[in-house]
């Protein structure tokens, strides 16, 4: 295989890595050859997410990525321990399924502050030259409800949304640092996030949902592949895209 | 919760006007309900009981009646 798709020895940041697509990404990268610093609120799940990735130079901590104060300082430890970091995925995510009516703006807020704003922090945390090197690469998580609309989803369609938005603003804001910054989109992975959905749905809706992905549903590895990718050398000439991989559903 | 207030609580929610509710309502029949009229209710029982209904034990229901048991009747009054 070229090189240039693996990860060897790059310092890799990752949000959310407790679970679902966040922890395939860990277990993924470390299997490519990365250092990961994993990053969850669920200490007991991130213990057992980093027992399953590869032995090395790996660190986790357990926080709420929302107490923004608290992330300077994981990144300044981490970087004396491991040295300069070379990727960051944005993983971290909450979904809420609510008509529009029912929204409050507390509920906005927490959305944002979890699956944007602290995302935003860390990657400008990481864009100052003594935390990163210099040709390092930020993938946020989005969604492709970030680009297409469902029912119920005012609040998680606009937040994902402003990641889209948000990365080609700061692609070109750090392009001058060689930092390069794009987002993935995916559309229904089976993850942990994905079963609590449908466990809120009548059959019928979830075989409707089924039907609009013509290779199915995805698996966290599929997520994971893009963001190797992205994180890797052969990419060195993509920023500020939105990634689409969703088994088709867009297509439509 | 009385029930009166109960039963105004979910005329608001599935914003129904002129129809009276009654233990007795199937709510399925209901012109106003659908899917997203779920969740709304699924919020509105969250945010009065403090407690979470799934969609898939919502789809046992039919009368209010039915729904309040759900809820549990020590809840009313």
């Amino acid at each position: 295989m070229n090189n240039q798709f693996l990860l060897d020895n790059k310092n890799i940041i990752i949000t959310g890595a407790s679970s679902g697509i966040g922890k395939q990404c860990a277990i993924s990268c470390s299997q490519r050859g990365a250092n990961v610093i994993l990053v969850a609120r669920n200490e007991e799940r991130l213990k057992q997410t980093f027992l399953q990735i590869q032995p090395g130079s790996n660190l986790y901590y357990s926080l709420n990525i929302t107490n923004y104060n608290a992330l300077e300082k994981i990144i300044e430890e981490s970087v004396d321990r491991l040295g300069k970091i070379d990727g960051f995925i944005h993983s971290a995510g909450i979904e809420m399924t609510l008509p529009l009516k029912m929204m409050k703006p507390e509920y906005y807020e927490k959305l944002f502050s979890t699956n944007v704003i602290s995302g935003f922090e860390i990657a400008k945390i990481l864009s100052k030259k003594k935390y990163s090197n210099n040709d390092a690469s930020f993938v946020f998580i989005a969604s492709i409800m970030g680009i297409l609309g469902q029912s119920g989803k005012v609040g998680y369609c606009s937040s994902k949304g402003a990641l889209i938005a948000g990365i080609k603003a700061m692609a070109l804001e750090l392009a001058n640092k060689n930092i390069r910054v794009n987002c993935i989109s995916p559309a229904i992975v089976e993850t942990e996030m994905t079963k609590k959905l449908f466990e809120n749905m009548a059959k019928q809706t979830k075989e409707s949902i089924a039907k609009m992905h013509p290779l199915g549903f995805g698996k966290p590895e599929d997520v994971a592949n893009a963001c190797i990718y992205l994180l890797s050398d052969a990419s060195r000439w993509i920023t500020g895209t939105n990634m689409i991989v969703d088994g088709g559903y867009s297509a439509h | 919760m009385k029930i009166a207030d109960f039963l105004n609580e979910l005329k608001e929610t599935l914003e129904i006007d002129d129809v009276g509710l009654n233990e007795e309502t199937n709510l399925k029949e209901l012109e106003e309900y659908d899917s997203l009229s779920v969740l709304s209710i699924i919020a509105m029982i969250d945010e009065n009981f403090g407690k979470r209904i799934s969609g898939q034990n919502f789809q046992s229901i039919t009368t209010i009646g039915s729904l309040m048991e759900l809820i549990g009747m020590e809840n009313f009054e």
